[in-house]
């Protein structure tokens, strides 16, 4: 083993044991275990402050928290012990949360590029002139334009306030969430399409299931604290997992079943399960007989999805998928058919969502101990809004009739070609608030050419991100710690136990510091400047929470006061949910969508080339913790997971450096590690998605790894919900150095 | 009493929140821990495929090769049992086991940061926080302490509190009642190679062969060699500095220092 005391160390710690004062006079006071201050940090529970009300945001998941103070200073954020949801657990990112308070690359004046956008100079200026002129460049743009030359890329609960105001009150249709079209859209729309119920990873009463299955989830790599411990709480209890992923993820690593599925192809391995069922009269009759409709149609229709022909098709054992169909019947209805959350990925989504929620209803699995149940959340808060205005234009999908059942807003793909062409008409002003579109959204170019024809370009957000650095003018956002936010409502996180639920406001730990201020604040200024002032429905967001409180007799102070959760009695969520299982849907058909789960085969990759996935690290909430020094010490670079028998044929090694060029020419700017592992199909390669940032001002995060979302340059778009598929390119991999 | 830890690896999922909860709790530097996650796998061992986690900290071990690897002048501690009110007085230098609890402790202010003890850790559970050097050290090491201040006040372990898993399990071992002691008997097993048998009490507990093969292979399989003739010199650089306080001889033990490093290098 190597000694890492060099010698000119030891030499220099041999001088000062020398010339140190003579060691006879200290005296130790070496009580049990106790070291002295002040070289020893006192603990965060020594002459600290315990402040109540915090909700993280780490993620979206929300778990509550209490903040450890001293001298006014945020040391140490912990699980709220008074929370039936996360506890005082919280995970590595929630643990991080003052890392991100105290990140000194935070935005902390309102800034104006005086550079080029991608390429910008800041100019620190006041809000007054900031907003100023926000409002007036987007007045200009809309009285030239109209009202649809504005558009919207928000994100998070930062984001709400502003896009009612956008949306609803200006009237812009031309809004894009990165939660649907790039995350759950396809999900959302497939599972409404089949149950007219919409669904949620947080749907799956997995402590009571007897067979859990997850299709792509990989809990371990991704954590929300309750979430996990639902997950955990299932396995103890004896459910048996099934894993359905290319590779072999921290799920796979715990499951009893770990289906090793050609990327893709997971819908006609749902299909076959399906047929294999229905074939065999092993689905809950009953169930179907009640609920559902379209049966004898669906039957019919993926008859051809034999076990061989699937196990073909996924290039799995024919004997698993029996191995699972049996299983899955064997412990009906009591099965959690995770729904997932993350489902653009292949362009044939909206088929895959459907094909789960038809599963889940063959095995009336919903409402039941075990399945998809939806927790029996507190109900009667309050609301406030901003007043819809006259304006009721088409949304760009309605104008071009594609995705029919698209989510709430524009698909992002649309919305830039609209842009870039000025076709039905020009979008001339945009609005980034949360969100980061450059790693967000496939093939970065169009993006870039999107906002380099805008008239204007405003951004708001906590950090500088790879977006900001295309802001004409960048706003400083508060963070989660220092500002009041929508209320986090739920229930015990174990349905089966005494039903209780919760209400839980964000409230601030520490005041804002520098110029930051919330988007209450700086939607209500830009509505005063753009003539909208006489529609602000609140003055702070102190105001709109105490309103929602107000509707189930709370406040503020009450919640303070009950250290930063209310709790009270819950309701049994099981039983009937009253749902109609569509496994036929006669209007996807008159839309020109199959009407019947239908496989819709990808693409294989070309010779020579991988196909490029994407997943989470555990201590990554995507790019948004890419410059937080706890976390970039836990993980700093996304290595490139390679199958060892294409490593061994490429002559790659564990740790050698490589490059990617995806199949459109593209190369990764940066360069990233290989992890030769025999846990991952020869056909796809895996890195984590968020690294690689490229804006410079990211002191901890630039230029780390590889940016995942560089390479996704050929669009895959459902063609039901025009969500991305964001796992069809290819890349080689190039050894460097 | 000894206090250990287990850890048990099939309820782990892999999120570190373990080791930032420390960092948080005890303001340890970002580049530094005392406490860490390693990924093992996916690899094939004996069963198939395992993936798995290596989640380390301090095991203040039964015979811990730290405490006389540390070269600081030794000084009479009394040391007290909670319980009892029984008392110990014994010398010890910066860094040494607790007569009562068990634990591995460190003064730091009485730490030369010479990195003596951190090199003598075969599980490389020390660092030296360079950034902390002053006219008396070369920094100030540093590692878990199973959070001795916390428990005092009845508090668990930063990292035990914050696991969601519920994977880290902190007591007695010697208390046969104890989760800890209970999970022993289940088969937890501290992490030892056929070199390293140093009496963990971090022990390591997995249902799965394949995820303990994994676990296994990440113990230290060599002790390092710290090697005699540096304890014997560092010894000797105090000696000269309470017995003579010469440079000169401080220098000459310098001297030969460097000739003993020149024959280490040309060997």
């Amino acid at each position: 083993m190597a000694m890492n005391l060099t010698r000119r160390t030891f030499l220099k710690a041999a001088s000062i044991a020398a010339a140190s004062v003579p060691l006879a006079n200290v005296r130790a006071k070496a009580e049990s275990g106790l070291v002295k201050a002040p070289l020893v940090a006192p603990g965060s529970f020594k002459n600290t402050q315990t402040v109540v009300g915090g909700v993280c945001e780490m993620c979206f998941w929300r778990c509550q928290l209490v903040g450890k103070i001293r001298d006014g200073r945020l040391l140490k954020l912990e699980g709220n012990p008074k929370s039936i949801d996360n506890g005082v657990s919280i995970c590595a990112r929630g643990n991080a949360g003052v890392k991100l308070l105290y990140d000194p690359d935070r935005l902390k004046y309102p800034l104006k590029n005086v550079g080029k956008r991608g390429a910008p100079k800041w100019q620190r200026i006041s809000w007054e002139e900031a907003l100023d002129t926000c409002a007036s460049k987007l007045k200009a743009v809309i009285d030239q334009y109209g009202i649809k030359g504005i558009s919207m890329f928000p994100h998070g609960s930062t984001s709400t306030y502003p896009m009612d105001f956008f949306e609803k009150t200006v009237g812009t249709p031309n809004i894009s969430e990165a939660s649907f079209a790039q995350c759950r859209g396809a999900r959302d729309t497939g599972y409404l399409a089949t149950i007219d119920y919409p669904p949620s990873e947080e749907y799956a009463d997995m402590p009571n299931s007897k067979v859990i299955l997850l299709i792509g989830s990989h809990f371990g790599e991704n954590i929300h604290v309750s979430h996990t411990k639902q997950y955990l709480k299932g396995l103890e209890n004896g459910a048996k997992l099934i894993v359905v992923d290319p590779r072999y993820s921290a799920s796979a690593a715990k499951s009893h079943i770990w289906v090793q599925i050609r990327p893709g192809t997971d819908t006609a391995w749902l299909l076959a399960i399906m047929n294999y069922l229905i074939q065999n009269k092993k689905y809950n009759i009953e169930f179907v007989k009640e609920h559902g409709e379209g049966l004898g149609k669906m039957a019919e229709g993926i008859k051809q999805w034999t076990l061989e022909k699937a196990a073909q098709e996924c290039d799995v054992p024919a004997a698993q998928i029996k191995e699972v169909a049996d299983l899955l019947a064997a412990n009906m209805p009591h099965v959690a058919i995770h729904t997932g959350r993350h489902s653009s990925w292949y362009g044939n989504d909206f088929q895959r969502a459907r094909s789960m929620a038809c599963l889940t209803g063959l095995l009336g699995a919903f409402g039941v101990k075990g399945g998809f149940v939806p927790p029996a959340n507190p109900g009667g808060l309050g609301d406030y809004s901003w007043p819809k205005s006259g304006h009721h234009d088409k949304t760009l999908q309605e104008l071009a009739g594609l995705y029919h059942f698209a989510p709430p807003g524009t698909p992002p793909d649309l919305l830039r070609e609209t842009a870039i062409t000025g076709k039905p008409y020009p979008i001339k002003g945009c609005i980034i608030w949360g969100q980061n579109p450059i790693q967000t959204i496939p093939n970065q170019e169009k993006t870039i050419k999107t906002l380099e024809q805008m008239d204007f370009v405003m951004c708001v957000d906590v950090m500088p991100t790879d977006i900001t650095m295309f802001a004409d003018i960048l706003l400083p956002d508060c963070s989660y710690l220092e500002r009041y936010d929508l209320i986090r409502t739920g229930t015990q996180w174990n349905l089966a136990e005494e039903h209780r639920q919760f209400i839980a406001p964000r409230m601030p730990l520490v005041a804002p510091g520098f110029e930051r201020k919330d988007s209450v604040y700086i939607t209500n200024e830009l509505a005063k400047r753009m003539g909208y002032g006489d529609k602000i429905p609140i003055q702070t967001q102190e105001e709109g929470i105490n309103k929602m409180l107000a509707g189930v007799q709370l406040s503020i102070e009450k919640i303070k006061a009950e250290d930063g959760i209310h709790i009270q009695p819950g309701k049994d969520p099981y039983g009937d949910m009253e749902l109609t299982i569509e496994f036929y849907n006669e209007e996807l058909e008159e839309h020109g969508y199959p009407g019947i789960p239908t496989y819709i085969p990808v693409e294989h990759p070309p010779e020579g080339y991988y196909r490029l996935l994407y997943g989470r690290s555990s201590v990554h909430t995507f790019n948004r913790t890419q410059n937080n020094a706890w976390l970039m010490a836990e993980n700093n670079i996304n290595p490139v997971w390679l199958n060892d028998k294409q490593a061994a044929k490429l002559g790659l090694k564990e740790g050698d450096t490589v490059a990617l060029i995806n199949q459109d020419n593209v190369k990764s700017r940066t360069t990233t590690t290989v992890k030769v592992t025999p846990g991952i199909r020869q056909d796809c390669v895996y890195i984590y998605h968020g690294f690689g940032s490229r804006n410079p001002e990211l002191t901890v995060g630039h230029d780390r790894g590889i940016d995942d979302q560089s390479l996704i340059t050929k669009l895959a778009v459902d063609p039901e919900s025009g969500s991305y598929g964001m796992r069809n390119n290819f890349v080689k991999l190039v050894k460097v150095g | 009493m000894q206090y250990g830890m287990v850890i048990d690896i099939d309820r782990c999922v892999g999120c570190h929140a373990c080791v930032i909860a420390c960092k948080a709790e005890w303001e340890v530097p970002a580049q530094y821990s005392r406490d860490w996650v390693h990924r093992l796998g996916p690899a094939i061992t004996s069963t198939g495929m395992a993936y798995t986690y290596y989640p380390g900290l301090c095991n203040h071990c039964d015979s811990p090769p730290c405490v006389p690897a540390c070269p600081a002048e030794k000084v009479n501690a009394t040391f007290k049992d909670k319980k009892s009110g029984k008392t110990v007085t014994m010398e010890i230098a910066a860094t040494w086991k607790d007569p009562f609890n068990g634990t591995v402790q460190v003064d730091r202010e009485r730490c030369i940061g010479c990195g003596a003890c951190r090199d003598a850790c075969p599980y490389k559970a020390r660092y030296v926080d360079e950034g902390l050097k002053d006219e008396n050290s070369l920094g100030k090491v540093d590692k878990c302490t199973y959070c001795m201040p916390r428990v005092a006040e009845g508090l668990e372990p930063a990292c035990v509190q914050t696991c969601l898993a519920r994977a880290r399990i902190f007591g007695d071992l010697d208390d046969p009642k104890s989760e800890v002691a209970q999970y022993v008997k289940k088969g937890a097993v501290g992490l030892t190679s056929k070199a390293v048998q140093i009496g963990p009490n971090g022990r390591y507990y997995g249902s799965k062969k394949g995820d303990m093969e994994l676990l296994m292979q990440a113990a230290p399989q060599e002790m390092p060699k710290v090697s005699l003739r540096r304890s014997l010199l560092t010894q000797m650089s105090l000696t000269a500095k309470h017995q003579i306080k010469e440079i000169g001889l401080l220098g000459l033990a310098g001297a030969l220092l460097v000739k003993s490093f020149q024959e280490e290098e040309e060997k």
